[in-house]
């Protein structure tokens, strides 16, 4: 008898989580993200609920905090729970395997965000930017800049995670844009970061402490510019554009920061994921499937766009750092 | 070779660390500068301090994962308070009491339920970052100019962030070699069992040592935003595997009762972050930082190891 108040509880409660309530005839979308510690997932995250929302389907989150298991887990769980389709962030792109082929068994349609699966042999459609191309055009841009200036400059790169695909594709952009610019651009360091903001500041002091005469910098991703404004700031180096002790600076993603940056004058260009573009592809990917239409390719690529002073009033709306 | 094992033989931590130094300053004129020097202590000061609290932890035989957590969770605080035009003299304090206090809830769980720290801190991980992410709305959050005076400030030509290390250090170095807490400390991580048959308070001297190590990771927190100038979702991660490794390196045991915090974890942690700068200096491979790092933890960690097993048996001869 003590127990029946415990039990009418739990009842009550799962009675009031929307997760339980009865099914409806609406389509279900389960969205499953490998994290959610950056602004950038948190916005994609954002726009493919907005997308669902716009196709009349209810979704269900769930968030792996970097645990490839726990998201084959979720996953799992999703299957079991009866959702139509699945938009998914993967660890990354050797782990997602397993993960669709759970969900080819179920017959549920399946849309692989930001990652290109290492295996192609399966159903599934993903969707990722072309961080090569947008790198190397970001830094391209950068570097006329520093050629228009006709002085000599010295580079530094901020490296991302050297295991994840994305750093270095972003890092094999800069460095061929570089190249390309040779005559001009002097690479005299590269810092690696892990993706970590203290590792960033005390890369970019060490390296402004070694030379002195940095005018150049690319970050692999803008949620580093704080580390980045920090050291420069340090080092008297934060100027903004038409300074003659201006450091030429670039970044990658597009986020709230670099829109800030890029308004007040301090940021030259930055490389934007088109986070709406690549959220309608993936939410449309499964409403195609479901209404049994094939993919015309299974990668869709995001070229996204460089933003600069130049283009910054006609293409902020795409920006999704301009809106968050 | 064979003399750099010799050095490292007979200084530890100690002969390492100064090999690097002499390594680094051959490699680039540009490492043995005094603006050098005085980035490296800078950008030490925040590993310095949370290495201070693990050392705490590490030497009652117990392990707190959550620090990452706690100098996350306390940057937000910092950030929201702030942003909201709350003044340092109430958001300092109130920083410090949040790692204060989370280090409290570590200990009394790991003493009231009588849970592993390792389970225990892995689950305050979890909640710490989880509620900072909540409550930051998963947002990097800029801090005003105020906090970040705290970074770049000096006194007497000292970077306000080394003071506080040198306080911290100061503090806890005393702690654990001038008082009574302190010896029992090491009583404790030696063998919990004879400590209490000998009449300790051990259950109050454990919660003490996580409350010590919350307070830490809290100071650690301060001086890591206050030279970011903004806290990230991401701010804080990994950092409690640096602060083992670092008193680790400076011959904390993990089993508890052995090592200290000077110079042995000072050290520990100045060793860890000349390797990082050093290799940044010299404009290394990108690839080789992890490498580098790796094999010298292993290396010291190996000599340690059979230095103490030379003495076991010679204890036992």
């Amino acid at each position: 008898m003590k127990k029946q108040p415990t039990l009418f509880i739990i009842i009550s409660l799962l009675v009031t989580i929307p997760g339980c309530q009865e099914p409806n005839d609406r389509l279900l979308i389960g969205i499953s993200f490998e994290t959610l510690q950056t602004e950038y997932w948190v916005a994609s995250v954002e726009a493919i609920k907005a997308e669902c929302e716009k196709h009349g389907a209810d979704y269900l989150v769930a968030v792996a905090n970097g645990d490839a298991n726990r998201q084959f887990e979720q996953i799992n769980n999703f299957i079991a729970r009866g959702v139509d389709g699945i938009v998914i962030a993967p660890k990354d792109s050797h782990t997602i395997i397993p993960i669709i082929k759970a969900a080819n068994r179920a017959g549920v349609p399946i849309s692989i965000y930001n990652r290109v699966p290492a295996s192609m042999g399966h159903d599934f459609v993903s969707v990722v930017a072309d961080n090569y191309e947008i790198s190397l055009s970001t830094v391209r841009y950068m570097a006329e800049l520093a050629k228009a200036s006709g002085r000599p400059h010295k580079a530094l790169i901020m490296i991302g995670d050297l295991g994840d695909m994305n750093a270095v594709n972003r890092r094999r952009g800069f460095d061929d844009a570089v190249a390309e610019h040779h005559d001009v651009i002097e690479v005299v360091s590269e810092v690696p970061t892990e993706w970590n903001q203290e590792k960033a500041l005390a890369g970019v002091t060490n390296a402004l402490q070694a030379n002195p005469d940095i005018n150049f910098l690319f970050s692999s991703s803008d949620f580093l510019f704080p580390s980045v404004v920090s050291a420069l700031k340090v080092a008297d180096k934060y100027h903004p554009i038409g300074h003659p002790d201006h450091v030429i600076l670039g970044g990658f993603d597009g986020d709230a920061m670099a829109y800030r940056m890029l308004q007040e004058g301090y940021l030259d260009a930055d490389g934007v994921q088109d986070v709406f573009y690549e959220c309608q592809l993936a939410v449309q990917a499964i409403m195609d499937a479901l209404n049994g239409k094939s993919p015309e390719e299974k990668t869709m690529v995001d070229p996204g766009f460089v933003i600069h002073q130049d283009n910054l009033e006609q293409r902020a709306d795409q920006m999704w750092g301009s809106a968050f | 070779m064979t003399k750099l094992f010799t050095i490292v033989k007979r200084q530890g931590i100690i002969g390492l660390w100064l090999l690097l130094i002499l390594g680094f300053s051959l490699a680039s004129e540009s490492f043995f500068t005094a603006q050098n020097l005085v980035n490296i202590l800078i950008q030490a000061s925040t590993l310095t301090i949370i290495a201070v609290g693990m050392t705490f932890v590490l030497l009652s035989a117990g392990i707190d994962l959550s620090f990452g957590s706690i100098m996350f969770l306390a940057g937000v605080a910092a950030g929201m308070l702030t942003t909201r035009g709350v003044g340092l003299g109430v958001a300092v304090p109130t920083i410090l009491i949040i790692g204060l206090l989370f280090g409290l809830l570590n200990g009394l769980l790991i003493v009231r339920l009588r849970l592993i720290p390792f389970i225990v801190t892995l689950a305050t991980f979890y909640m710490g970052r989880g509620l900072g992410l909540l409550l930051s709305d998963t947002r990097a959050i800029n801090l005003p100019e105020a906090i970040l005076q705290i970074g770049s400030s000096r006194i007497l030509g000292v970077p306000v962030p080394v003071w506080i290390m040198i306080l911290v250090v100061l503090i806890g170095h005393l702690i654990l070699s001038r008082t009574v807490f302190g010896r029992y400390i090491y009583a404790v991580g030696h063998s919990k069992e004879k400590a209490a048959k000998a009449g300790l308070p051990v259950n109050r001297i454990l919660i003490g040592t996580y409350a010590m190590g919350g307070l830490c990771a809290g100071v650690g927190g301060l001086v890591a935003i206050a030279q970011l100038g903004a806290v990230s979702p991401s701010f804080g991660l990994q950092s409690e595997f640096l602060a083992i490794a670092a008193a680790v390196l400076g011959g904390t045991s993990l089993f508890g009762g052995k090592g200290g915090i000077f110079p042995g974890t000072v050290v520990g942690a100045f060793t860890m972050q000349t390797i990082q700068n050093g290799l940044v200096i010299v404009n290394a491979d990108p690839y080789l930082h992890q490498l580098v790092t790796g094999a010298v933890i292993f290396l010291i960690v190996w000599v340690d190891s059979r230095q103490n097993a030379k003495k076991k048996s010679l204890s036992l001869n």
